[in-house]
């Protein structure tokens, strides 16, 4: 699929003529010159040559609303030099071929355990080659927060793998510890008081250069930085009367609250919305309300769409955030997208839904500026599949990180055997299994026992995870 | 060639037997560990080296000869270049990279017949324990002391590796300890100079007297840092485990741009997903040293022939026996035969247990190989060298029939 180097493809055509010995004069006078100018002109400047990469004529969804049918995305030093069609190519570009699949943004998982090895620490415990990894980067995560640091999927190098560290800082004001709730309302009235005062102490300074600067004392300088709208609080919240509370107190204080869990928020949506909230859910989460409460509660599979149509900004991601092996498969990180695709039964967009896989929780995360969505400057990190990646069906048949191939769905044991592509030697035509039955028994084994094979043929959904 | 008057008859050699200083072996198939094979080969053995060895070679009439069947072939000595045999496993988790294990050695004899008989005539003998535990010995496995045990100290500084901070830290610290020192020393230096200059410059003999520096005297050697110094030098090398493949993009990157000459340990397990990176080590032409072990392809039943994957991606291959107990040192000719039957070559499986190993021991240029000049360490066999059934007929260490009973 991929096409050779150029400068590869003319030596082993020169190569090939050689070996036959029908090599002429004047074509080889023709090669050499050029050959030697393109050496000269590598050779002349010292620095490392410009790596080009596109993934051409596939679908691109961009995941900013725009779809561009058979287009190209092309990528330079692994960055996003341009998306259209008819591009400008150098001759040395490598390209995949994605005619008939469609081409995404990497998948940002907003939490992660076990994917990059250790977890904390990434440039000195990162496992480039873990079984992990490379079930993630099948299942279309090209970035991931692990611990409290942003990383990306690198496979089989150390090299930029690490994104940001200190991502998310917490706050608590839950019901169930009233003494925290109590103490952080008086901290950020102190915050906002201490704010109010060096406004003035600011006013006044122009009069009185004298004039000394507020006391900090007793001040949460983190908080004053939260009301300067510098950060985002993280709460983990799921209850009804917590959320209404965390909305009112961000409202009282202009900070915009970020809600992990966010159970009832679909009974909340309004107010949360006029918070500026935003929510990581788990659409598949369950859980019944409380029984002594006559109001609305417990999980619904409409969260997500209803704080969403609310103006609440959704991240999702599944309740169990490593790569499991055990139990019941799809709802680990490997079903990231089925994940979205519940909150999709429950009525979110399709968009809404792609953008609660990428573009959000890169913007929760403040790594928006560099992934989560194609985009000429952004990260080159893409995912290309053989359907709609809310389909349970879908494959990631290839993942590009930084404009490198790191998965091919193909070269790893795990999937490739599961409806391989057409040009693969797993293709239909060529089956494992075509040698040990002759074609007539074949025939009379399909016949007699329709149901059986029918069965076997079957796609069962996320059952090559458990091999 | 002087002869004694005892040699001139044929005498049968054993054990026990006093020395016979000048002989000759005359064996239908040598494997001179090198790569070669010679075949009608005779090997003249003086002193307790080899003087000459080649094919067809006339003997000198009276040097008493030893013959071979037509079956037996002739090996050098076996070199494990990395054991504890007999040793306590038992050591420090940080950095010592100024332990000698060579200062382990027994006062009074030694434990290692059970080796000779095997064949097995040098051994690399490394410190316990993680971290940087210090730096191995090279003994003969015969000896009443140390002194007659050790062929080479400090052959190399044992370092594990790992992808965690602190593993990697302790290289890059390694470096930065040996940085400070000589950052020192240099001032030291200076300040010698300066007074030194002041002196030359003085006239007056009254004040000169006054300002004499005296010879100039460095700082105290700093004992972590010496170790890493002489790594740069070129003067040590290391020896550096790791056991995946991410422990050794981890090595690269806590290495950096630091020069030095260091070899790989790869612990074979099960499971291990080494294979992710045997190219690069290839490409780097590495010195790898591991078990002869067929390990499985991670979450399946296919197994991988890694010895033989290395060889070929162009990594120098060592192979030592599974463990250092006696019996795993029994089955190591098997165990390497069985990754010869899996695909390995059989010329790099044999220098794998006796050259490279006394390359990565640095006493290639006294054993590891029937070459002249070298010890006289040589097993005999009665068949091919790989095959399970074959036995050791007898083994010659430094000239000595050690084990076996041949007749001369």
């Amino acid at each position: 699929m991929r096409t050779l180097i150029r400068t590869k493809a003319t030596l082993f055509l020169v190569l090939a003529a050689l070996t036959l010995g029908v090599l002429p004069v004047a074509h080889a006078g023709d090669d050499e010159p050029k050959e030697k100018a393109a050496e000269e002109e590598s050779s002349e400047p010292e620095e490392p040559q410009d790596k080009w990469f596109a993934v051409v004529d596939g679908d691109v969804y961009t995941g900013t609303g725009a779809v561009l049918r058979g287009a190209t995305v092309l990528c330079k030093n692994g960055v996003i030099e341009d998306i259209g069609y008819d591009l400008w190519m150098p001759e040395e570009t490598e390209t995949l071929d994605a005619r008939g699949y469609r081409v995404y943004p990497g998948l940002v998982a907003i939490n992660s355990s076990g994917l990059f090895g250790a977890g904390s620490d990434l440039p000195n415990t990162f496992n480039p080659f873990g079984q992990n990894l490379v079930l993630a980067l099948g299942s279309g995560i090209t970035t991931a927060l692990t611990g409290n640091e942003v990383g990306k999927l690198k496979y089989g190098t150390l090299e930029g793998v690490q994104v940001k560290t200190n991502v998310f800082r917490y706050l608590s004001f839950s019901k169930s510890s009233p003494a925290g709730k109590r103490s952080l309302r008086e901290k950020l009235a102190k915050a906002a008081k201490y704010r109010r005062a060096y406004a003035q102490y600011e006013i006044d300074k122009k009069k009185n250069k004298d004039l000394k600067e507020p006391s900090k004392k007793n001040v949460d300088s983190n908080l004053v930085s939260l009301l300067d709208g510098k950060w985002r609080p993280v709460f983990r919240a799921n209850e009804r009367t917590d959320l209404l509370e965390i909305a009112h107190l961000a409202q009282q204080y202009g900070f915009r609250p970020i809600i992990q869990g966010c159970r009832e928020g679909w009974t909340v949506a309004d107010e949360l919305g006029r918070a500026g909230a935003s929510a990581i859910i788990t659409p598949r989460d369950r859980r019944p309300k409380s029984e002594q409460l006559v109001r609305e509660g417990g999980s619904s599979i409409e969260n997500a769409a209803i704080l969403y149509r609310a103006g609440v900004s959704v991240a999702i991601i599944p309740g169990n955030v490593g790569i499991s092996l055990g139990g019941i498969v799809g709802r680990d990180l490997m079903h990231l997208t089925v994940e979205a695709a519940f909150a999709v039964r429950g009525g979110l967009s399709d968009e809404a839904a792609l953008a609660g896989l990428t573009i959000e929780p890169a913007r929760l995360m403040g790594i928006d500026h560099r992934v989560g969505s194609l985009e000429v400057g952004k990260d080159a990190d893409m995912i290309i599949t053989d359907g709609d990646i809310l389909h349970y069906k879908t494959f990631v048949q290839w993942t590009v990180i930084d404009g490198e191939i790191v998965y091919d769905k193909e070269a790893h044991l795990y999937f490739a055997h599961i409806r391989p592509r057409p040009d693969s030697s797993l293709a239909p035509e060529q089956r494992l299994d075509a040698g040990e039955n002759p074609p007539e028994e074949a025939a009379a084994a399909e016949g007699g026992d329709e149901e059986e094979s029918e069965e076997a043929s079957e796609p069962k959904e996320g059952g090559g995870g458990q091999g | 060639m002087i002869l004694t008057p005892l040699l001139l008859a044929p005498l049968a050699l054993s054990a026990t037997a006093p020395r016979v200083d000048l002989f000759a072996i005359r064996a239908p198939r040598v494997e001179v560990g090198n790569g070669e094979t010679l075949h009608h080969a005779v090997i003249l053995i003086e002193g307790g080296k080899i003087v000459t060895i080649g094919e067809d070679l006339p003997i000198e009439r009276g040097i008493p000869v030893l013959e071979l069947d037509e079956e037996q072939v002739v090996i050098p000595g076996l070199v494990d270049a990395y054991s504890r045999y007999g040793m306590s496993s038992r050591g420090y988790s940080d950095s010592r990279p100024y332990l000698l294990a060579s200062a382990e050695l027994p006062e009074k004899g030694n434990g290692f017949k059970q080796l000779r008989e095997i064949g097995v005539t040098t051994l690399g003998i490394y410190p316990p324990g993680s971290g940087i535990p210090g730096q191995a010995v090279a003994v003969r496995t015969q000896g009443m002391s140390p002194e007659e045990l050790i062929l080479r100290d400090s052959c190399y500084l044992k370092i594990i590796a790992g992808a965690n901070r602190s593993a990697k830290a302790r290289i890059s610290d390694g470096f930065k300890k040996a940085d400070s020192w000589e950052e020192k020393e240099k001032k030291n230096r200076e300040k010698w100079e300066k007074a030194k200059e002041k002196f030359d410059k003085e006239k007056d003999a009254e004040k000169k007297k006054k300002l004499d520096p005296g010879p100039y005297k460095p700082i105290e050697p700093d004992r972590n840092a010496e170790a890493f110094r002489q790594l740069r030098a070129g003067t040590l090398k290391a020896l550096i485990s790791i056991s995946t493949a991410a422990d050794y993009l981890h090595l690269l990157d806590a290495i950096g741009d630091e020069e030095f000459q260091w070899d790989l340990r790869v612990g074979l397990t099960r499971n291990t997903d080494v294979f992710h990176v045997i190219d690069r080590i290839g490409e780097a032409g590495k010195r790898v040293i591991m078990e002869p072990e067929l390990t499985l392809h991670p979450g399946t039943r296919r197994q991988r022939n890694l010895p033989a994957e290395f060889a070929r991606a162009g990594a120098k291959l060592v192979l030592v026996p599974r463990g250092d107990s006696t019996q795993a040192f029994k089955d190591w000719r098997r165990n390497v035969g069985e990754i010869v039957a899996a695909g390995l070559d059989f010329q790099t499986a044999l220098s794998a247990m006796t050259l490279e190993g006394a390359r990565l021991l640095g006493v290639d240029d006294q054993v590891g190989s029937l070459e002249s000049g070298k010890a006289a360490n040589l097993i005999i066999l009665d068949g091919e060298p790989f095959e399970a059934t074959t036995k050791v007929v007898a083994v010659i260490l430094d000239g000595d029939l050690v084990y076996g009973e041949v007749d001369l």
